[in-house]
């Protein structure tokens, strides 16, 4: 839909071929415009995508491997986007799986073109994104954190959280609660009561 | 030992290659397999008992113990194999004959790597066969075990019949997978079973405690909206609309049913649905806990609900559940103002005193409550009507006790000969079992003005300060839920205007004041006369309230915490016009005497089975459980001379009621649809089982030649063979069986990196989906990614989906009109870009992945074994071979520690090695810290974090 004219940097470059790719309506954050290049979809300098459906997979099981062949090396990632659009997945997936991974491609898949589009929208976005997202930092307030910590206990819940943080005041004193305090609280049964009270009594190192 | 179960054991040993019994709860199953163990002789081999809950070993080991015959007294009791164990320790217990429980992932690996020969297994005791499937590691044991030991018989329990019938066929799936012929289906209806405990049953009164109208309200409610919930349920058409009852609603296995019809569609359904799914589930706890706890505390849990729960829940806005919310606040207090036109409780003049009690104390203390207008907090505090009835039944049988030694002697020396007087009272989980015991010794009113004042610290204590002076905050409206409904129509912090604000302040007003008493009492060296000073101030006591007063102050010296008094007359009122004077007035004196028969109490959700221990003669069932009331009728049973008398407790047209008759009722119908299955089953008769075992074998041929060869020390068929290494912790899962199925050969190791290695240079970790997302927001993936990327040419991502669920993220109409971090796209995209090299398979099931291992493995070479583990080892650091770290440390400790602010990667182990626990850590001060985590700043972001207030929500 918004095909600019002059390609830029910011903008996803599309090959001819995908011309009439319906996929094309669902890229709607990032610039993207037709280009002669080799590969479907040119994410920037470093990546670069195919797509392939995997109905038209079934239909020309080659199709994959001489798109892959002609790929240029230069591109850091190579991205083979599988859109999953049949119900027996399990043969052509392996198929392209072991295609893909043989040959020095990524492989992606979307159940939906807005997944597909999706996909490539955020890897063109996140270009040159620092990794601290899935780095493990996480929400640095108060509750996020309490929440976050106290769930690493098995089945432990946030309304159990709220709960154990309303009746024992602070992080501290729930840590130091005995099975029977624990035990008092409306909604922690048996086995929580169990399970909170082993990681918090049972040492960090047993002994070997 | 019943006689029926002596019938279940003749039938089940007839046949050599053993069977799987299914019998009915409560049976006494534990009692079973432990005179199952007494006919084991070490001769045969050793005996391995799997899958046995933490309870069930306990009492399987207990009741071997009590029935050990004097003649074998020097038999040795079953122990445990624990991977605590070094190797050769492990091999020597499996060749010493004796009984074992052990884990099946320290079995299947000690079979994998031979270290257990299996010709010395006699046998396999597997329980809770219910939970098994062909793709679980206990099948995995049976098949390694069968393929070379053809005399072992392996013997599978159940007692949970209804969880046999889930799915299709799955009796007769789980007989294949353990290559079992028979079926035993011991129902409590069987001729053999009824006979033994109907013969002279306990005697049993049966009594039906009427609700409180406000309980009944709570329960009408509750249902009103499952039925509503239920309705849009079938609205989408996507769950068969049989299952959809309120009597399926009770219990837990509707989620089952609900999950195992939606979960492959889950992708597909929208929002609304799949919230529906998660409010049934907390609309059935509801109807749960308002039987089972008291009205604070039932409050409280909807508090912290209505504090958790998203905005998206139906449930809590729907007309009804409003009602469930005013009710259950009704039962604890009112709350109106000073102006009082409208009288807001039926006794007048009980609110009356209230108001002057409050306005009394704000002027003696001169606290800015902001509601000096006059608020009204107004206890209500309803007892759970079945305490009074507990404390009537005690009493009964204290005086009936009395009345018989005064008529008649000889009876109490045959009394006092086998009957120690015991009163047993089940209930169904500890917390109510406490409270109970509480309210014998205290007296009710007691602990449920504990309750209330818990209550009123926990929620307010924290925001009283900063409350102060925000008048203007106040506005003229109904109670809390009504305007809960306003802001969470627009959307933003429901939670902190959900309750009246006034009502709220009221509440601080309430708790500022039993913090003063508190302190008062903590400060006062003579709280007597001080407290009397007040009782004298309010005036208005009557003589009996006096005489209660003066109780209580007796009971405040020893314990500071308790400051009843206030309230004390306002309840003697409530229990005065309860109707019920006479009773529970005649019964004070009583629990004050003492005069009560030794009471203990249990709690069923233990499963400790302390009936044989305790021998009590008689048994208050407080919470109905089937499974508790088959108990009592095998201990009847056991000691046919012994009198046995059962009271049971049920809420009068409660859900309780429909919950018990209910239960009974699914597993007759499970037991009969089992019967039903038996007669159809395609029984493999003798030589069938041994032809399947026969292509079993040839299809393995390959590794059970390898073994040979391996053992004959000749390897040449090394060329042939495919091998997986595989780390221990994956054993949790059903991948490792599936891929020896499909004859590869497993060997458990322990690795540092990946989680499977299928070549030299392809190294994989497995993800299933939940994993995925966790690994993802802890950042582990991450680190794994990293690490695998650093030492295999081929790191490889693997994501399995589960079979039975949806094959994909999320539906198309959960993308989102944007690029969002949080969104599972967005992190794999960033994963792939940073991580250019790494491969993602993705994988529909098990099975689909077992299928792409071996493609991939196709023209590669095997991976090695010593190469596999050392990679990632740091060098300098001896790390143990074998060393199982899921064993060796408290995993999920280490993760919390992990979490928590100014603990990372580099300072987590110094904490580790400076301080046992998290509860030794938890009382660390800073000093200490800051040495353990290499400085000041992660010590104090820690202690501040730990010692931080939970702020209050409401």
């Amino acid at each position: 839909t918004s095909a600019s004219s002059i390609p830029s940097r910011n903008a996803i470059l599309v090959s001819h071929r995908q011309k009439g790719n319906p996929l094309l309506k669902h890229i709607r954050n990032v610039r993207w415009s037709f280009a002669d290049v080799v590969c479907d979809y040119s994410l920037g300098q470093n990546a670069c995508a195919l797509y392939l459906s995997l109905r038209y997979h079934l239909l020309h099981p080659d199709y994959l491997y001489f798109r892959i062949r002609e790929l240029p090396k230069n591109f850091k990632l190579r991205v083979v986007l599988c859109h999953v659009d049949v119900e027996d997945v399990v043969k052509p997936l392996l198929e392209v799986t072991k295609t893909a991974l043989l040959h020095d491609c990524t492989l992606l898949c979307g159940w939906s073109l807005e997944e597909c589009g999706r996909y490539l929208e955020t890897i063109k976005v996140y270009e040159n994104k620092p990794a601290d997202l899935i780095q493990g930092q996480m929400d640095s307030d108060y509750l996020s954190r309490l929440n976050h910590a106290l769930t690493t206990v098995r089945h432990v819940n946030k309304t159990d959280v709220v709960t154990l943080g309303s009746t024992f005041g602070s992080l501290s004193n729930i840590m130091d609660a005995s099975m029977e305090d624990l035990a008092r609280c409306p909604g922690i049964g048996e086995r929580k009561v169990k399970r909170l009270y082993d990681t918090f009594h049972e040492p960090f190192k047993r002994i070997i | 030992m019943v006689q029926f179960h002596e019938h279940i054991i003749t039938d089940l040993l007839e046949d050599s290659q053993g069977g799987l019994v299914i019998l009915s709860a409560g049976l006494c199953l534990h009692k079973l397999v432990a005179s199952l163990l007494h006919l084991h002789h070490p001769s045969q081999g050793s005996l391995l008992i799997l899958s046995s809950s933490p309870s069930q070993k306990s009492s399987i080991i207990r009741s071997y113990e009590a029935t050990i015959p004097p003649s074998q007294s020097s038999q040795s009791i079953p122990s445990e194999i624990t991977s605590d164990l070094p190797a050769h320790q492990r091999l020597s217990l499996y060749s010493s004959g004796g009984i074992f429980f052990i884990t099946t992932r320290i079995l299947i690996v000690d079979l994998l790597t031979h270290r257990l020969p299996t010709t010395s297994v006699a046998g396999i005791i597997l329980l809770n066969a219910h939970s098994l499937s062909d793709t679980s590691t206990e099948a995995f044991i049976v098949r390694i075990l069968r393929s070379s030991n053809r005399t072992l018989f392996v013997r599978a329990f159940s007692d949970r019949p209804d969880g046999m019938v889930s799915g299709f066929a799955k009796a007769e799936r789980t007989l294949k997978c353990l290559f079992l012929r028979k079926l035993h289906l011991w129902p409590r209806f069987q001729v053999y079973v009824s006979q033994d405990l109907e013969r002279d049953p306990p005697e049993v009164v049966d009594i039906r405690v009427p609700m409180s109208p406000y309980m009944m309200g709570i329960q009408k409610a509750v249902i009103e909206v499952m039925d509503a919930c239920l309705k849009e349920m079938r609205k989408t058409n996507k769950v068969d609309v049989d299952d959809l009852t309120v009597e399926n609603g009770l219990f837990k296995s509707f989620d089952e049913i609900i999950r195992r019809q939606l979960d492959p569609i889950w992708h597909t359904l929208g929002k609304k649905t799949k919230q529906l799914v998660s409010d049934l589930k907390t609309l059935r706890k509801l109807l749960d806990y308002l039987v089972r706890y008291d009205a604070v505390t039932y409050l409280k849990y909807l508090d912290s609900l209505r504090a958790s729960e998203s905005f998206r829940s139906v449930w809590i806005f729907a007309e009804s559940s409003y009602k469930i919310f005013d009710l259950a606040k009704k039962r604890v207090f009112r709350y109106g103002k000073s102006d009082g036109r409208k009288s807001l409780g039926q006794i007048k003049t009980s609110v009356a005193t209230k108001r002057r009690k409050l306005e009394n104390s704000i002027s003696e203390t001169d606290l800015a409550v902001p509601t000096e207008g006059g608020a009204v907090l107004e206890e209500v505090l309803e007892e759970p009507p079945k305490w009074k009835v507990l404390r009537e039944i005690l009493g009964e049988i204290q005086e009936g006790r009395e009345r018989q030694s005064l008529t008649d002697e000889d009876l109490i020396t045959d009394y006092s000969g086998n009957d120690n007087g015991i009163v047993l009272v089940a209930c169904k989980d500890e917390h109510s079992c406490m409270q109970l015991e509480d309210c014998i010794k205290k007296g009710s009113h007691k602990v449920m003005q504990e309750e209330w004042e818990n209550y009123l610290l926990s929620k307010v204590e924290l925001q009283a300060l900063p409350k102060r002076g925000k008048k203007k905050m106040k506005e003229p409206k109904g109670f809390g839920i009504l305007d809960g409904v306003i802001p969470s129509v627009s959307g933003q912090k429901a939670e902190v205007s959900s309750i009246n604000r006034q009502e709220h302040e009221a509440m601080i007003a309430a708790a500022s004041e039993i913090i003063k008493h508190r302190k008062k009492d903590d400060l006062g060296d003579n709280p007597e006369t001080c407290e009397g000073g007040e009782a004298l101030k309010r005036g208005k006591t009557k003589n009996k309230n006096r005489l209660k007063g003066g109780k209580t102050h007796k009971k405040a010296t020893t314990d500071s915490k308790l400051d009843a008094h206030p309230f004390e007359d306002e309840d003697q009122k409530n229990e005065g016009t309860s109707s019920g004077a006479g009773g529970s007035l005649g019964l004070e004196p009583l629990i004050d005497n003492k005069q009560l028969p030794p009471v203990h109490f249990y709690a069923v959700d233990t499963d400790q089975h302390i009936l044989d221990i305790l021998q009590p003669s008689v048994i208050v069932v407080y919470h109905p459980d089937m499974a508790f009331v088959r108990e009592i009728e095998i201990y009847k049973a056991e000691n046919p001379s012994k009198k046995v008398k059962v009271y049971f407790l049920f809420y009068e047209e409660s859900t309780e009621v429909q919950k018990f008759e209910a239960s009974i009722r699914r597993e007759n119908g499970a037991f009969e649809s089992l019967i039903r299955q038996k007669s159809l089953m395609m029984i493999p008769v003798d030589q069938e089982v041994s032809l399947r075992l026969e292509s079993f074998v040839e299809s393995q041929s390959t590794i059970s030649q390898n073994m040979v060869t391996r053992k004959a020390g000749g390897r040449k068929e090394a060329e042939k063979e495919t091998q997986v290494i595989v780390d221990m912790r994956e054993f949790m899962s059903s991948l490792p069986n599936v891929l020896h199925q499909r004859g590869m050969r497993i060997i458990p190791v322990t690795l540092e990196v990946g989680d499977y290695i299928l070549s030299p240079l392809i190294c994989v970790e497995r993800k299933s989906i939940q994993d995925l997302f966790g690994s993802f927001a802890s950042g582990r993936l991450y680190h794994q990614a990293e690490i695998m990327s650093r030492y295999y040419k081929i790191p490889v991502l693997l994501i399995e989906f589960s079979q039975d669920k949806s094959f994909s993220f999320q539906s198309a109409s959960e993308i989102g009109d944007d690029v969002t971090p949080n969104n599972i796209i967005s992190k794999l995209s960033l994963l792939v870009l940073h991580f250019p090299r790494l491969r993602i398979v993705w994988s529909r099931s098990l099975h689909a992945t077992a299928e792409i291992f071996a493609s991939l493995k196709a023209n590669q070479d095997e991976p090695d074994e010593a190469k596999a583990t050392r990679v990632g080892v740091p060098s300098e650091e001896g790390i143990v071979e074998n060393d199982v770290r899921a064993e060796n440390y408290n995993t999920s400790a280490v993760e919390f520690l992990r979490r928590l602010p100014g603990v990372t990667d580099l300072n987590y182990r110094a904490i580790m090695d400076g301080c046992k626990s998290l509860a030794e850590l938890a009382l660390l001060p800073l000093e200490r810290l800051a040495e353990l985590m290499g400085g000041q700043k992660a010590a104090k972001s820690l202690r501040d974090f730990l010692d931080a207030k939970y702020p209050t929500l409401v």
